[in-house]
Formats: structure tokens, sequence, C-alpha cells
């Protein structure tokens, strides 16, 4: 039984967003590469999850409908995917890192080293548990909804019914995991406090393997050495109680974790993707917008804070960039896509 | 409201080590950098983010639509694991290039050292501990919830403060007159069930007619807790004893079937 659990969350957390990303493989160069797939393909499937709740949330349905639509989305989202695929077949290829044919030995060192790091996070995050009393509030949620069918109508710290919630119903991560509990039939406390876990470290240092290709292009085997730096920066990221790396290893399972770990980080790293567009003139692709505008929502799923914080990075780096580059078009679309970021703003104030 | 902001910064800053050193990097990157796109995201954007947070009036805006307790996330805006790994490294990929490698790779470890002295090591936080279980919440929870739990129906139940934070995460169907609102004084949710119930002599008569008047199935107390009298006297039985509590459970059919 927890066998086949597992299998499911691997399957929804790791095999349908690879799928679900091959939708964004023409945003760059590196969209081809299995990591921004998986994490392009998160990113899409977050944003669809917080279109899909909020309302059903606003409206008082039930849970059931919220994983009803959104599995519909995702069998969507998949066969969107298939269809580029097939469509584009003679140029799609995957690749995760270059061989080390021409690599080496000291690549190889420093790429052991990462892993080694990184398994230890992935393990602790099993093996440890951290105390912290906003659990009582995000993963009881999980933990009610899985059960009760109901979304922000129960007090999760008592039990006892309550009116809506609207403020936390406005980002609805919690939500999400009750879905990944449903899916996979493993408790969502389980769920939360271990598959969550491992999923956002492992994704983040992902993204920071993205950002690390952008930045050492043409020298890639310092990467690893880039990669070992932010693990060491995480690892002792604990000198204030209100760092986003302490955040990552010990509140992970809670949305403003993902928040300041996977949106902030891809937000910077998609801005990365535009603003060497702009500088070579190259084109924008119109899966790029499309995956900007779904990273800033699905900052409003993981936290309602999500909406001003994304929206502060992409308008300050549009502006700079504008003027940088002469390019004031690109205020527009960037306009655009803070849109739906700006009507849950707009919600949270009203609601709030 | 310039105070309150330095005093969040401060608080976020820690020892204040690794932000000293988030500032050293972007001032190297600022001169050793070239490829103007990466400048722009890395340096100039977080700079602006740093004096939007640093502006009274944008924090006084912020404060008031946000509160003050997440008013430290805008720092979160500021790439400072990015932008620290990235200048460690470019001085890394400097000395690699030259004849004696050997001084890039002393380089490297005197880095990480830096980090590693500069910060603190997250696992040696207070409140982390191993893990008793898969779920991630202490045993003597999962065993006396799993305990008073009864097929296809809710329980109320009384627990001791140590509990409050865990039940629900576990257990969506014990349920409980108070919780974490109740705990935390910031809040200004007092209870006065939670008030008897965490005073240090305890009566039972008074604790046996608020629990009813809360329609608690089953009352938890620590073994070691002083009650003037007994509950036993007042409708309650010894329902079970583990991990060093006392389980009673209530035996008046009104509790039990008002729902």
């Amino acid at each position: 039984m927890i066998f086949a659990g597992v299998i499911m969350l691997c399957i929804w957390l790791l095999l349908v967003p690879v799928f679900v990303g091959g939708v964004f493989t023409g945003v760059d160069k590196l969209g081809k590469n299995l990591l921004f797939r998986w994490i392009s393909g998160q990113i899409c499937l977050w944003a669809g999850f917080q279109l899909i709740c909020v309302p059903l949330v606003l409206l008082e349905k039930d849970y059931t409908l919220v994983r009803q639509l959104f599995l519909v989305y995702t069998v969507g989202m998949v066969l969107i995917s298939l269809f580029i695929f097939l469509k584009k077949r003679r140029n799609t290829s995957l690749y995760v890192l270059r061989s080390f044919e021409q690599g080496q030995k000291r690549e190889m060192i420093t790429w052991g080293i990462f892993a080694a790091l990184l398994i230890f996070q992935l393990i602790q995050a099993v093996r440890m548990t951290y105390a912290d009393g906003d659990d009582a509030y995000y993963v009881a949620i999980s933990t009610i909804t899985e059960n009760a069918n109901t979304m922000y109508r129960k007090l999760p710290y008592t039990g006892g019914a309550t009116q809506l919630d609207a403020r936390h119903g406005l980002a609805p991560f919690p939500i999400w995991i009750a879905f990944l509990s449903s899916m996979s039939g493993i408790p969502a406390v389980s769920t939360a406090h271990i598959a969550v876990s491992m999923m956002l470290i492992a994704m983040t240092y992902g993204i920071f393997y993205l950002l690390g290709a952008k930045l050492f292009p043409k020298r890639r085997e310092y990467i690893p050495v880039f990669l070992i730096f932010t693990e060491l920066l995480v690892l002792f990221g604990d000198y204030s109680f209100y760092t986003a790396e302490n955040f990552m290893i010990a509140r992970s399972r809670q949305g403003k974790a993902a928040l300041g770990n996977i949106i902030i980080p891809v937000l910077f790293l998609l801005l990365l993707i535009l603003l060497e567009k702009l500088k070579d003139q190259r084109k924008v692709a119109w899966s790029y917008w499309i995956l900007l505008a779904a990273a800033m929502l699905s900052g409003c799923l993981c936290s309602t804070l999500g909406a001003l914080l994304t929206c502060m990075l992409v308008g300050i780096t549009g502006l700079c960039s504008a003027f940088v580059y002469r390019r004031f078009q690109v205020l527009l679309l960037m306009a655009v896509c803070c849109a739906p970021c700006g009507f849950f703003a707009a919600l949270y104030l009203v609601l709030g | 409201m310039w105070n309150a902001v330095i005093t969040l910064f401060r608080e976020y800053m820690g020892t204040g080590l690794i932000v000293i050193w988030f500032f050293v990097s972007v001032v190297y990157l600022l001169v050793t950098e070239k490829r103007k796109h990466i400048i722009i995201l890395f340096l100039y954007v977080p700079i602006i983010f740093l004096l939007l947070f640093f502006n009274p009036l944008f924090a006084r805006i912020l404060y008031a639509v946000v509160g003050d307790e997440i008013y430290y996330r805008i720092l979160w805006l500021l790439p400072i694991t990015v932008v620290i790994a990235f200048a460690a490294t470019s001085l890394y990929e400097r000395l690699s290039d030259r004849e004696k490698k050997w001084k890039s790779v002393v380089l490297a470890v005197c880095l990480a050292g830096l980090i590693m002295v500069s910060g603190s090591y997250i696992y040696n936080n207070p409140y982390f501990k191993k893990a008793e279980n898969l779920y991630h919440v202490p045993q003597r929870v999962v065993d006396i919830c799993d305990a008073i739990e009864v097929e296809g129906r809710e329980v109320m139940a009384l627990f001791p403060r140590e509990f409050l934070q865990y039940v629900r995460q576990y257990s969506p169907v014990v349920c409980m007159p108070y919780g974490r609102e109740a705990v935390v004084s910031k809040w200004g949710a007092s209870h006065e069930l939670y008030e008897i119930m965490e005073s240090e002599q305890t009566d039972a008569a008074l604790l046996a007619a608020m629990a009813k008047n809360a329609r608690c199935h089953y009352v938890v107390l620590p073994e070691y807790k002083e009650l003037n009298g007994s509950l036993e006297d007042y409708e309650y039985v010894i329902f079970g004893r583990m991990h060093g509590y006392v389980i009673y459970r209530d035996i008046s059919e009104e509790e039990w079937n008002f729902r």
C-alpha cells in the first residue's frame, strides 16, 4: 500500500510535471533540459491549480470538484505537451547533464560532492522533523480537506465548523498537498512533511543548477562548484529564523517556503533568460510569457504575499531592462503577466 | 517606522556575516562582471529592493496592507545565496585558469569554511529533532489519537499544551475545545479551559464540569498532574495509560449522543 502510494507520488511529483514541461521547450535553449521541463511543468500545474481552486474555495464548493477539474486540467496539459512533442519530434531531445567524456577528474569529484550533500539533505528531510507552530494550521488544513471534503470551512486548530476563511483560501497550497494525498493514498501529514519537503529541496537545487548553467554558459565545469556553494549557504543558512534557506529546510511543506525557494528563484531564472534575449535582440517565444505568468500565479498559490513579491520582482526588473535595452514593449507584456496577480491581490484586499 | 524596519533587518541578518558577504559579493561582481544582463538582475535590482525596504513610506504602506509580521519577506527578493555562490565560483574560476591550480582548491576550501563559520548549521537548530515516525508528529500523539478515535464520527478531546500543535495534523476526526490559538499569547485568544488545564494544581470538579461543558469525550492528563480530587468521581473512567499520560473517558451517555 505504502509502496503504491510512493509510486503515485513519484508520478505526480516527477513524471507528470516532466511531461507537462514539454509545453515550454521553446522558451530557451535550456527548455529541453529535463530539469527545466520538470520545474516548468510543475509551475504550469501549480498555476492551473490556483485558477481552478480559488474560485471553488470562494464559492464554497466541495474539494472533490477541485480534484476532478484539476485531473481534467492535468490530462489536458499532458495531451498538449504530447501534441507539441509529436509536432516537433525531430528537434525534441532530452538531456540532463553533458557526459563526462571530455570532463575532468576534478569536475567528477565536485559533482560527487554536490550529489552527496544533496542526498544528505534528502535523507535528513525524512529522518529529522522541525517543530513549527504554523504546521498546526497548514498541515491540518490538508488533513481536513482530504478527510472532510471541505475547503477552509472547518477550524484547523479545533475542528469546529466556521465561516469560509477566504484570506487563507486565496493561497490554497495546502489543498494541493491534500490532492497529492488523495492521489497517493498516503496520509496528508506524511505527504506534507516528507514528500513535499523532499520535492521542494530537490527542485530548489534544480533551479540553482539552471541558474548556474546561465551564469557559466561556456564553463560548465564550474556549475557543480557553484551548486556546492549554494548547498553550503543553505545548510548554514540558519543565521536567523527569517531566511528563505531556513524555510527551505525547516518548513518546506508550507507554501511560503515554496515561494521563497522555488517561485522567486524561478522568476530570477526566467528574468535572466529574458534579459539575455533582450541583450542579444532575440525573439522571445510566446511560451515564455505563459511560463512567466504561470510562475507568478504559482506565487499566489504559495502565499497571499506571493502576488506582491512576484509583481515587485518582475516590475522592477522590467523597468530596469526597458530603460537599459530601450525595449519598452516588454513592459506591456510584463504588465499582462502581472494582471492575474493583481486580481488576486485585489481579492485579498477586499476579502482579507 | 524607521526603527522598526532597522530592527527587522537586524533580526533578518542574524550574526550579519552572511549578509556582509552578500554585499562584498555585489561589489566584487560590480567590478569583475562584464555581462550587463547579469549586473542588472543580480546587482541593480537587489539594490532597488533594499532601497524600497528601507523606505519608510513604502514600509508604512506595506505594514498597513500585509502586517508587520511578514514585512521581512521583502528581503527574500535579495538573491543572497545565488550572488554569494556566483561570486565565490567566479573567484575560483579565475584562479583555476592559472598554472598552479591547487591554489584554486585551497581558495574553494577557504571560502567554504568562511561560509560555514559565518552561518549557522541548520540541523543544530533546537527545534530540529529526530522524527519518531513517518508522520513527523510525536509518537504519543499518534498512539493516543488512534486509541480514542471512534469509527464513523468525530470525538472531542482535551489535551495538554504539548499536544495541541500536532493532534489535528494527524487526525481530522479528533477535535479539541481549543487549539494552538490558546497557546500563542500575542494573538490574545485566552481560553478559560486551557488556563485550568495548564494550572499547576487543578480542581477535578471544575475541570470535569468545564470539560463536560465543552462536550469533551476524553480528557488526557500527564500522569504527574496534581488534581484536587479525582475525575472518576465525575463520570469519567480511566480509558488507558500511555507515554506517561492518563486518558479519561466520559461515560455519561449524553456526551456520546449529543449529535
